[in-house]
């Protein structure tokens, strides 16, 4: 076989086979875990959160309403650009385990205000407008469910009863509606408000949220206080956010997630760390002798110390394929299992981005303090050492 | 321009080593020359400094005072650089131990110093094989040195010395862990490229019987020389 510095490389990785095995196992774990909760934080943020929209909920919390009278007000003031509401139906589909996202919106408004999210067919909207009943349903959902234009569906509301006391709502499917983007969670229907609210027994006319599309340029932390002034004295007290600001809030209800996959992955990278760099090191120390053979042939410290960290940057990324690898075979099963909790759960450019950002900062990293002692080691020591 | 002649000399060499917070001298006044093409065999007690002339010529250990010159070059004055690619165009070491890296074959280790000259892969490998033939070892071209006796693991350290066509090698007891029959080999070896080839060759030897094949013999004692001896037939 020709001998070249990366046979050299490949020789120095092969010669304890179980070793080096080993470690790219212990990287690849690594890179598992960070893939895996990276993409779950994604999927729970969602990737089309953005951060110009505004979100107006109660300020007592979450299952508190507020009037649709508010609509008109909020709409007149300067900065606001469109507004549409929100009523969460708070549904299931045939058992009580399989909750289904469902809420009661003005159609045309909606479609206006996440119209960068969702991609809405006139034809789908015109279909819906023609039928009190109708829902549109996301992509997402209606695969889940099997569910397709034209089929009829029975939600039960855990808490919305209809006049009479009945709490199961029919309705129509009359389109099925996409995400602007792979990631955009679309596992939710969408009924007509003005059905909802005259056929609800209690809370008519009240709501959860309203959606706020502010005008281009508009300061929308002053807007967020003025419509919080707004209703400062009244008896359904708002708070405005940012829509990311809302979906954080939202899920830290439940746990801080981003600070949970933080100190994950910090804790599983910095062990991993300090495996491979303790590793690497006793690796290099093993060699000391061959070190100083190369010097004493004429390889300077330089190319030593590219040759290390060569070794490292091969075995970290043999462990990030293997880790993304597991991570892109594991995902699709995670993300059909968790669909009704973590919706738009995918293997994202940006997670293997920062994957390989992270692959190759620890790779200098471990390999920086082996390199570094190959490099100053004295010939005339090394050739001492056996 | 590349110097014709390649003497080695050391003049007023000091070279101390640290034990504990003091430091014990080996060398005080060390002044010798080594002519180009001498074969020099150089014995005497552990610790009278025999493999520290052969790290200073070589340029793998530094002076403390004095200076080291060999063809003109003063190597106290080169940067590390400068002596790292003077060293691997002059100087061939041989070891004891063979020191040969085990994962590689027997022509690898001879290709390895190739791997830093401008050779194209063809000429690496057309070169490494008439160094194996020169050494006896056409035939263990693709040996691993676990599958090689002592004595050819040490003609593979010899070949790898020689493969960039150094004009000085520095071989330290390279008879040393080998049989009186692999020994002889080796030192015919030795001689055959101080006589045919013209290499400068200083050896540090325990063993009084591989100082015949030697031009001259020096006896070092605590730093100092107090004997030499020259061959009869040098």
């Amino acid at each position: 076989m020709r001998l070249s510095p990366s046979l050299l490389i490949r020789q120095n990785l092969t010669r304890k086979l179980l070793r080096s095995i080993l470690l790219i196992l212990c990287i690849g774990v690594a890179f598992f875990i960070f893939g895996v909760l990276s993409s779950f934080r994604q999927g729970f943020e969602g990737a089309s959160s953005q951060t110009s929209r505004l979100v107006v909920a109660s300020k007592v919390g979450g299952n508190e309403t507020l009037p649709l009278s508010y609509l008109p007000e909020i709409e007149a003031l300067n900065g606001v650009s469109d507004v549409t509401h929100i009523t969460r139906l708070r549904a299931f589909v045939g058992n009580e385990r399989n909750i289904v996202g469902a809420n009661a919106v003005d159609l045309e408004s909606y479609a206006r205000v996440y119209a960068d999210a969702y991609a809405f067919d006139p034809e789908m909207l015109r279909a819906a407008d023609a039928d009190r009943t109708a829902i549109l349903v996301g992509r997402t959902l209606a695969a889940r469910m099997g569910w397709s234009t034209g089929d009829t569906v029975t939600l039960t509301s855990f808490m919305h009863a209809r006049e009479g006391g009945d709490r199961n709502w029919r309705f129509t499917i009359a389109g099925v509606f996409d995400g602007a983007e792979v990631t955009t969670d679309t596992s939710f229907l969408l009924a007509r408000a003005d059905y909802f609210h005259a056929a609800v027994m209690r809370n008519k006319n009240r709501v959860d949220l309203f959606g706020i599309q502010p005008k281009p340029g508009t300061d929308t932390e002053a807007l967020a206080r003025e419509i919080d002034a707004l209703y400062a004295n009244s008896g359904a007290q708002t708070r405005t956010q940012s829509e990311t600001a809302f979906m954080s809030a939202f899920l830290e209800q439940f746990a801080n997630i981003a600070l949970l996959v933080r100190l994950i992955v910090g804790v599983a990278f910095a062990t991993i760390l300090m495996i491979v760099a303790n590793t690497m090191i006793f690796a290099i120390r093993e060699r000391t002798l061959e070190i100083g053979v190369l010097k004493v042939l004429g390889f300077s410290g330089g190319r030593i110390m590219r040759i290390v960290l060569a070794e490292t940057l091969v075995l970290f990324a043999l462990g990030l394929c293997l880790g993304l690898s597991l991570t892109a075979a594991v995902i699709p099963v995670l993300a059909d299992a968790l669909q009704s909790v973590v919706p738009g759960l995918y293997l994202t450019p940006r997670v293997i981005a920062t994957a390989v950002a992270l692959a190759v900062g620890f790779a200098l990293a471990c390999g920086a303090l082996p390199s570094i002692n190959a490099l100053r080691l004295p010939i005339a020591a090394a050739l001492k050492h056996r | 321009m590349t110097p014709v002649s390649y003497d080695i000399e050391l003049t007023g060499v000091y070279k101390s080593y640290p034990l504990g917070k003091s430091r014990i001298p080996i060398f005080e006044d060390l002044t010798m020359t080594i002519p180009d093409g001498d074969f020099l065999a150089i014995m005497g007690p552990s610790g009278s400094g025999k493999s520290t002339i052969l790290n200073l010529i070589g340029g793998i250990d530094t002076v403390d005072g004095g200076h080291v010159s060999i063809g003109g070059t003063m190597l106290d004055k080169m940067s590390t650089r400068a002596l790292t690619r003077w060293r691997s165009e002059v100087i061939g070491f041989v070891f004891q131990f063979y020191n040969l890296m085990p994962m590689l074959s027997a022509a690898q280790n001879v290709e390895l110093p190739l791997l830093l000259t401008d050779l194209s892969a063809s000429e690496r490998r057309e070169r490494v094989h008439t160094i194996l033939d020169i050494v006896g070892l056409a035939d263990r071209h693709d040996h691993l040195p676990s599958l090689l006796s002592g004595g050819q693991q040490q003609r593979v350290g010899i070949a790898r010395a020689i493969a960039s066509d150094p004009r000085i090698l520095l071989c330290d007891e390279p008879t040393g862990d080998l049989d009186r029959k692999s020994a002889d080999e080796i030192l015919e070896l030795l001689q055959l490229l101080n006589t045919k080839l013209g290499k400068t060759i200083i050896m540090v030897t325990h063993d009084e019987s591989s100082t015949r094949v030697a031009k001259r013999t020096v006896i070092l004692d605590k730093g100092r020389f107090v004997s030499e001896e020259i061959a009869q037939c040098a």
